[in-house]
């Protein structure tokens, strides 16, 4: 998770917080070892400071980030918690890794076309045709995205659907093509290509983003 | 200590390039604020690899976006200090952290971004998380 010196262990470089009692420490971890953590630009509450509770103090940390008053501290590995990633705080509940500061009314998204994100070989772009006739529908078009899973962590998925909101389309000669906000991001150029045949392996993509893909090139990383 | 020039401006010129504006003075830093109306991004650099190496290509891909800030700005924290230290001040009610994403609104702080948020995670991820952002503010 955390990057270089792999000597100092997986958490460094990575904001951490760890339970000792009625105490709380939280920093960016530099070293942690079977005898001690090292953390920097570290802060230590104590269950009822400033009229907080540890989980409320550790709540507004995981949002907004900690107003640090050691640059360096040392804490004994005995009698200590679990050292855990700070943003796993928002992120372990479900919830966007980034912090809103107030509610706000959601806007609509808006459509915009894409042709630069994507493209379609001339045999991908036939057999999307050819399928979308074998089963017409008003609007079908083909949509592309992605979705955890697979065994490289994404997974591209393809389905015949109707334009959404906010969808990013891509207008081909005789359909359309809809991704999602998110799904671009992943997506942005990207090569859908089609392989016929008995033996053939149907949709395929060729995606510059991805640094990692399985065997059979239906999961990917990024 | 500041690093020096000749290995930070590539982390500059990433920013610049993708027309994110960079401000090195605190009296550029005032101008800047100073224009409350609409939205406003602005990303505190920095030249850790841990985090910046993922904020800076994840606000090139967010600006992609169609709904996206208006205006776009940049300072440097541990290069340009005292244009960093008045941006601070100004943002909101937020520990500094470097780097960090602030989303404001006709002068408000609306989304904050800090570090520990981007640590560990890829552009796409943090792009995407900030593309939430925009289609909530923007």
């Amino acid at each position: 998770m955390g990057t270089f010196h792999d000597d100092k262990g997986p958490l460094h470089g990575i904001t951490v917080y760890a339970r000792e009692g009625d105490t709380v420490y939280v920093g960016r971890c530099d070293t942690l070892t079977a005898d001690h953590l090292v953390l920097h630009d570290a802060d230590i509450h104590v269950e009822g400071q400033d009229d907080r509770s540890n989980d409320e103090y550790l709540q507004r940390a995981a949002r907004f980030g900690i107003w640090k008053k050691h640059d360096t501290l040392v804490v004994s590995a005995l009698g200590l918690g679990p050292v855990q990633p700070l943003g796993d705080l928002v992120r372990g509940a479900g919830k966007a890794a980034t912090a809103p500061v107030a509610p706000a009314e959601p806007a609509p998204a808006a459509v915009a076309a894409a042709d630069d994100i994507i493209s379609l070989t001339p045999g991908a772009a036939a057999e999307v045709r050819r399928l979308l006739l074998a089963e017409p529908g008003p609007g079908r078009g083909l949509r592309l995205g992605v979705a955890g899973g697979g065994c490289s962590g994404l997974t591209y998925k393809v389905e015949f659907d109707a334009r959404r909101d906010g969808d990013l389309v891509i207008a081909q000669e005789g359909f359309e093509v809809y991704l999602d906000r998110k799904s671009a991001i992943y997506l942005r150029g990207i090569t859908v290509d089609h392989q016929p045949g008995l033996s053939g392996r149907g949709f395929q993509f060729r995606n510059p983003n991805a640094t990692n893909t399985c065997g059979c090139g239906e999961s990917f990383a990024v | 200590m500041p690093y020096p020039e000749e290995m930070v401006a590539p982390m500059r010129a990433e920013l610049t390039s993708a027309g994110v504006r960079e401000l090195r003075t605190p009296a550029e830093v005032d101008a800047w604020f100073a224009q409350k109306q609409g939205t406003a991004m602005l990303l505190v650099n920095s030249v850790c690899g841990c985090a910046a190496g993922s904020a800076r290509p994840a606000v090139k891909l967010a600006l992609d976006n169609e709904q996206r800030p208006v205006r776009v700005a940049t300072v440097f924290a541990g290069q340009d200090l005292d244009a960093t230290a008045r941006a601070r001040e100004l943002i909101g009610d937020v520990p500094p952290s470097s780097p960090s994403i602030a989303l404001l609104k006709d002068g408000q702080l609306v989304h904050f971004v800090p570090r520990h948020l981007i640590e560990g995670q890829s552009a796409e991820v943090v792009a995407v998380e900030l593309i939430d952002a925009f289609s909530q503010y923007c």
